[in-house]
């Protein structure tokens, strides 16, 4: 079991930094996120908070936008993100999945989602699940 | 006895035990003081007033582009008392000239910050709000909240309720005539006025009761340390505790504590405390901004609220409020033409006493059960917690309506007795599971038996979606087209009577599609698929999607057997209506302190219980049962456009009418029954979906257009057979399936060209 899990799990961890990576040198401004100014006005506010540590803030600012666009893709991702970076993975996990339902064919943000999920199922330990995950993110793509 | 020695020694002994007796009084007398004291200064110092945790209503956001019809936000205006100005632009008034407004918003301190009063101009486009600008400068405005409507409190014990103030937010006009009519010496007295003493001993004396002679200090303690009893005792101690009070504190911290504790009305079982909430109560308006009648008639007030009270007895409480301008005139704290003015005025009290005792006691309910599970209930009696609930007035005034109109109108017209039948309605936002509106039966303003929490009733049909469910998580073996069996059945089991479901029409209707089987509600094929799948999966799906009691298994559970309340089916319909999310619904959305401290905020929390293929599947099936179904009576009330997602419940007898359904942003449940269970004789579509589709009808639904997943393909199949169809078959109909369960075989109608069968096998072959 072990001895069959190891290649994967080195396959995993590879592709996860890949997958931070991603994360991480998105730059999230770059992204139209509503031509509702309600909703970017929110985002925006959201982000400060992101960044001045105010996660909670953050997320009230994000579901605040999401009541006024409830389809909105992008606001779905931006809670899954925040989310992992709580840790509470599970939350993550669901909203990125939430996110691609919107998505409609938006490839680039269908991989980050599927880099979300997968992520998330990393910390939660489920290897098998986060290869699939990130597989999914390489596909879309 | 006549010693002298020893007399002497006798009177000697007498005065020592007099001596003694004095000094023992004296003793006790100031054990008694120094007992008081401390009462009097632990109890004042530590007097903290128990607060009323108070609910507010969603705030109703403004942006460009919001979907609002301008009615709708004069309804919201009214409701928060919002005046309707010619000039006057000062917070709480607005203008209205058609498709524009000018408003005027309250400061208030939200969960995220505070919003500053601000003026705005809104210009509505139809039913959207096109611009939003401020007045003065003209500048295009994002976003504005307006402040949200107080919808009740959850009271203390005594259920005392107050708005605490600060001396300074007292006018000054108040406090003059609050001592020119209650205590004229209070500014010089040390708590106790000798001569008042002198005459209420007098009466007393004469045997007319112990009464009178108290000043604001002494009524102060009264209300504070004491019993209400009259005894000479008492008093004796009252003038004692006032004395003590006012050699430890100022007389300005002496009157703000009465200014906050008097009681000066009441409002069903809410006692109103306080200058403060007498304000709001009276007025609808915050204590500062007061004018001279007004704070008179509160100062009237203090001597019997009940007795002059304005909205009773307005007569009375004029020519008392005239009473206390008289003295005020006197004791010069007023002039002539300020008296006059006064004397001139209306009582100026509002009709109807805002956010009294909940506006809407069901869906407060939900929020203090919510609340329980993270709070005591000593401390969501006392702590002055401010509560934003995710209630809209507008939403629920939709609910109420609809609900109390049609229950007359389906009494009247199926001759069942007046206010036997009743009813409940949850309205919840569909995709991110907050409450939106609860309605606990057609006296809506009852505090009593809340049907919408705790009424469980056999829900009948509403189950069969989660049967259907179910077996589309079965691609390879069903799909919406494949053909059931809706021939007779008999079910045996072992100890129980052989059980055999029939349909509602009596008939049986051989093999029939999935889909049709549902959109029909035919009892038959869909016991017997649930037992196929087995019961028990069947229920665990129940759970999974978010009914947490536990469920019974027999085969009867498959027709829905067993009772729900309607909460708990809300919590059902909204993983399918959110595409196999499981949402838990929410009623809170953050708590503060009293001082505005964020305190929790209730997030948004998702878990993706069902795959999103299946769970689009069972939302297009519903669709169907609106489209071509036992629901189709809906599009009476609703655009066919809408392509509402529903089911309608009926049980035995015809007990309990149901109806569940959602459009793209609002999911509802109704039940309609008797409290006594008696049959009302009418179906799920007869009677519940009457009261939803008037509701909704109400509420300008979004078209629910579920995104289709990845894995969802649209095939054309032949209506009947279910098989693959093509251009030349005319019953056709375009179904989703998950990839690679669409039917292989073409219809005969097809039959000519067995060509796009073949191709789609090779598809699946290479997928």
């Amino acid at each position: 079991m072990m001895r069959h899990s190891f290649p994967g799990l080195l396959f995993v961890v590879a592709v996860s930094i890949a997958g931070c990576a991603g994360l991480t040198t998105r730059e999230p401004e770059s992204l139209p996120v509503s031509d509702n100014s309600a909703v970017t006005a929110l985002v925006s506010t959201a982000r400060t908070e992101l960044a001045n540590g105010k996660l909670d803030a953050a997320a009230g600012s994000f579901e605040r936008a999401l009541r006024i666009e409830p389809r909105n893709p992008v606001l779905w991702q931006e809670l899954a993100k925040l989310r992992l970076q709580q840790g509470q993975y599970q939350q993550a996990e669901g909203l990125a999945a939430r996110s691609n339902g919107w998505a409609g064919d938006n490839k680039s943000l269908r991989a980050e989602n599927w880099r979300i999920i997968g992520q998330a199922r990393l910390k939660r330990g489920d290897y098998p699940g986060a290869q699939s995950a990130f597989d999914k993110a390489a596909q879309a793509n | 006895m006549d010693n002298p020695v020893l007399e002497k020694f006798r009177q000697s002994f007498l005065r020592k035990r007099l001596r003694l007796v004095l000094l023992s009084f004296a003793l006790l007398l100031s054990g008694f003081v120094l007992y008081l004291d401390l009462t009097v200064r632990a109890q004042f110092e530590g007097k903290r007033w128990a607060l009323p945790a108070r609910v507010y209503a969603r705030p109703l956001e403004l942006y460009p582009g919001l979907k609002l019809r301008p009615e709708q936000l004069l309804t919201e205006l009214a409701m928060l008392g919002y005046r309707d100005s010619g000039d006057s632009l000062d917070p709480g008034h607005y203008r209205h000239d058609q498709d524009r407004f000018t408003i005027a918003t309250r400061p208030f301190a939200f969960w995220d910050g505070a919003q500053p009063a601000l003026q705005l101009r809104a210009d509505f486009d139809g039913d959207r709000l096109r611009t939003l600008a401020d007045l003065k400068t003209g500048q295009p405005v994002t976003l504005a909240r307006l402040d949200p409507l107080l919808i009740g409190g959850i009271y203390p014990a005594h259920n005392e309720d107050r708005v605490l103030v600060k001396l300074n937010e007292v006018p000054p006009l108040l406090v003059k005539g609050l001592i020119a009519v209650e205590d004229r010496k209070f500014y010089t007295h040390h708590g106790v006025d000798p001569r008042g003493v002198g005459r209420a001993l007098v009466t007393t004396l004469r045997g007319a009761g112990v009464q009178g002679g108290s000043t604001l200090t002494q009524q102060l303690v009264k209300n504070f340390f004491l019993t209400p009893e009259r005894t000479l005792r008492r008093k004796f101690t009252e003038m004692i505790m006032a004395q003590l009070l006012e050699l430890h504190y100022s007389k300005d911290e002496i009157l703000e504590a009465y200014a906050n504790e008097i009681y000066l009305g009441q409002d069903g079982n809410r006692a109103i405390h306080g200058f403060g909430l007498a304000s709001h109560f009276y007025f609808n308006r915050p204590l500062s901004q007061l004018d001279l009648p007004q704070a008179a008639l509160l100062v009237g007030l203090v001597k019997g609220p009940s007795y002059y009270d304005p909205r009773r007895h307005p007569a009375r409480a004029l020519s008392r409020r005239n009473l206390v301008l008289q003295e005020m005139l006197q004791q010069q704290a007023i002039t002539q033409q300020q008296y006059a003015a006064a004397r001139a005025t209306g009582l100026g009290v509002v009709e109807q006493a805002p956010g009294g005792t909940s506006l809407y006691p069901a869906f407060v309910e939900l929020v203090h059960r919510q609340l329980r599970r993270d709070y005591h209930e000593e401390d969501l009696r006392s702590e002055g917690l401010q509560i934003f609930s995710s209630l809209d007035p507008l939403v629920q005034f939709a609910g109420e309506r609809a609900l109390t109109t049609r229950l007359t109108q389906l009494e009247k017209a199926r001759r069942i007795p007046p206010n036997a039948l009743e009813g409940a309605v949850v309205v919840s936002n569909a995709q991110n599971g907050e409450i939106q509106a609860l309605v606990g039966g057609r006296n809506t303003r009852y505090e009593g038996f809340n049907r919408a929490l705790d009424t469980e009733r056999p829900v009948g049909s509403l189950i069969k979606p989660v049967i259907y469910l179910t077996a589309l998580q079965r691609p390879d073996s069903y799909t919406l087209a494949t053909l059931l069996d809706d021939s007779p059945l008999v079910w045996r089991e072992r100890g129980a009577p052989d059980w055999e479901p029939h349909n509602y029409d009596k008939a049986f209707h051989g093999q029939v599609p999935l889909r049709l089987a549902l959109a029909n509600s035919y009892n038959v094929s869909s016991v017997r698929l649930g037992l196929s799948l087995g019961v028990r999966t069947v229920m665990d799906n129940v759970r999974r999607l978010g009914v947490e009691r536990d469920l019974n298994t027999y085969a009867s559970s498959l027709l829905g057997a067993d009772g729900l309340s309607p909460l708990e089916v809300t919590q059902m319909y909204e993983t399918i209506a959110s595409g196999g999310f499981r949402v838990p619904l929410r009623a809170i959305r953050e708590v503060l302190t009293a001082e505005g401290q964020p305190l929790q905020r209730y997030s948004l929390s998702i878990e993706q219980v069902i795959e999103p293929g299946p769970a689009y599947l069972i939302t297009s099936a519903l669709q169907g049962v609106v489209r071509e179904g036992t629901a189709d009576g809906l599009n009476k009330f609703l655009s066919p456009d809408i392509h509402v997602a529903g089911k309608t419940g009926t049980t035995n007898d015809l007990r309990d009418s149901w109806f569940a359904g959602y459009t793209g942003d609002r999911l509802a449940v109704v039940w309609i029954g008797r409290d006594d269970n008696q049959p009302i004789n009418m179906t799920g579509a007869g009677g519940a979906m009457t009261v939803w589709g008037d509701m909704m009808a109400r509420l300008d639904p979004e078209p629910l257009v579920p995104p289709r997943p990845d894995n969802v393909e649209m095939v054309s199949v032949d209506a009947v057979t279910g098989r693959r169809a093509d251009d030349n078959c005319r019953g056709a109909v375009s179904l989703p399936f998950i990839n690679g369960s669409a039917p292989v075989e073409t219809a005969p109608c097809a039959a000519s060209s067995p060509g796009p069968s073949i191709k789609n096998w090779f598809k699946r072959l290479f997928e």
